[in-house]
């Protein structure tokens, strides 16, 4: 059995801490970076035009239907060939591409429908005040959407911290990297119940502050 | 009367919401100053008559003009003839994540530029005449639906609009909420304001009109004075539809 998970836990948590801090960032920039390039593909997919709604259509599908692991096996063997200039700056951002591209396709759902929840009768009382269509988007609409879009984003960066446990079969540092390191050092188990561990309180933790935020947005409706 | 241009004026006006013809060429002059009703059976085609004329819907067919000018739908800005008229929703439409003050003012100022304290002053003036100014600070959810209607209604005329289109004010309100909004319609088609006005209320519309349009089937079936149309409908269509509702 070898040593208990206590003993392997407070001998090597700075390499948990590490991991864990890791697993944070590379959840953070997917789901930042993810965002931005999601509320694009969203205004895309919201156009009235048949061809640019048919482009982020398939966008979101093909990164919702296939597997983010098979994604970063993509991103990590097939892009250095097509894209080599980022192999300069590291390996790690393809790795890092495949998890904003994901994170974009759900994100641009999360907006789509934060934008559709809004009442259609908000558009039509701006609109026939005279209001023009980006005013209407930028006061009326997006205002009332983004009660809905933040508790499901925060969500998405929860659903993000588990997905990033995927990187460290790329070798980049997060939180299950950990057990390849530990496994060396002859610990099996031992580790992942502590990484099990961690993740799980994250998850609970930001569950309980988006719940929070749920209710102050209420609250403001 | 005759002789003037009239403010909004259809010709041949179609809509179809695909292969369903709603609108199946309408051609009426509405002239400065009067109020119309517009009566018929839910689904005729009323609402689509009334939203077609500030461009919410974009006719199939035909032309509307404002003020003898002919509103382009396929303009960049539409928000120049829309500026002019105000509508009022059945389902009043405010904007819960503003101030009943702001929800005024923000047409004003980000529309046509007018000054925040000046907007707010002239909102202030609008909000006292409906009995609202107590309200000036509080969000929308804090009103009844009485409130909200007549907040709808100082909110399109903060724009100063050349015509008002109400579509069915009142038919999402509880009966005892009514009048009061009425009330509001009333004074403003008594001070002169030319009024569009879509409704199931026929005694409302008997008293306030000048001209009462029936619209069923897409057409306009049958129109003239409210004594004309109530007292003497010619048409078996608007004799059968008023008799069911009076």
């Amino acid at each position: 059995m070898g040593p208990g998970i206590l003993e392997v836990l407070f001998e090597y948590w700075p390499i948990f801490l590490k991991g864990l801090l890791g697993t944070l960032k590379y959840a953070f920039i997917a789901v930042s970076l993810g965002s931005i390039l999601g509320a694009l593909v969203a205004m895309l997919s919201l156009s009235s035009h048949k061809a640019v709604h048919a482009v982020a259509a398939v966008y979101v599908n093909v990164l919702r239907g296939t597997p983010l692991l098979v994604q970063m096996y993509i991103a990590y063997f097939f892009l250095p060939m097509v894209l080599p200039a980022l192999n300069q700056v590291s390996k790690e951002i393809y790795v890092l591409l495949a998890l904003i591209l994901n994170s974009s396709a759900y994100v641009s759902e999360i907006v789509r429908g934060g934008i559709q929840s809004v009442d259609k009768g908000q558009k039509e009382a701006a609109l026939s005040l005279g209001l023009s269509s980006a005013q209407c988007m930028t006061r009326i609409i997006l205002p009332q959407a983004v009660k809905n879009i933040l508790p499901a984003l925060a969500n998405e960066y929860i659903a993000m911290i588990k997905e990033t446990s995927l990187a460290g079969t790329f070798m980049l540092y997060e939180l299950m990297y950990t057990r390849t390191i530990l496994a060396n050092k002859f610990l099996s188990w031992q580790p992942l119940f502590i990484i099990a561990g961690i993740y799980l309180i994250c998850t609970m933790a930001l569950s309980f502050l988006v719940r929070l935020m749920e209710r102050r947005l209420k609250v403001s409706d | 009367m005759t002789e003037q241009l009239p403010l909004i004026e259809t010709v041949g006006l179609k809509k179809n919401f695909g292969s369903l013809e709603v609108l199946r060429g309408i051609d009426e002059k509405i002239y400065r100053g009067q109020v119309v009703s517009v009566i018929g059976p839910s689904g005729g085609g009323k609402s689509t008559f009334l939203r077609c004329l500030n461009l919410l819907e974009t006719p199939s067919a035909g032309k509307v003009f404002l003020d003898g000018a002919e509103m382009d739908p396929k303009s960049k800005d539409l928000s120049q003839y829309r500026k002019r008229i105000g509508m009022v929703f059945q389902q009043f439409n405010v904007f819960p994540h503003l101030t009943v003050l702001e929800n005024i003012t923000l047409a004003p100022c980000k529309v046509n530029g007018m000054p925040k304290d000046q907007a707010e002053k002239e909102a202030m003036e609008l909000l006292e005449k409906v009995g609202l100014a107590d309200k000036a600070q509080v969000y929308p959810r804090k009103l009844s639906g009485g409130q909200k209607q007549r907040l709808a209604i100082v909110r399109a005329m903060a724009m100063h609009p050349e015509v008002m289109l109400f579509d069915e004010p009142t038919s999402a309100l509880d009966p005892e909420m009514v009048k009061g909004v009425l009330e509001v319609i009333q004074k403003l088609a008594e001070s002169g304001m030319t009024c569009v006005i879509v409704t199931h209320e026929m005694g409302f519309a008997r008293t306030i009109s000048d001209r009462v349009l029936f619209i069923d089937g897409g057409v306009v079936c049958e129109s003239g004075t409210a004594e004309e149309l109530f007292d003497h409908p010619q048409n078996p269509r608007t004799q059968q539809f008023l008799s069911q509702v009076l």
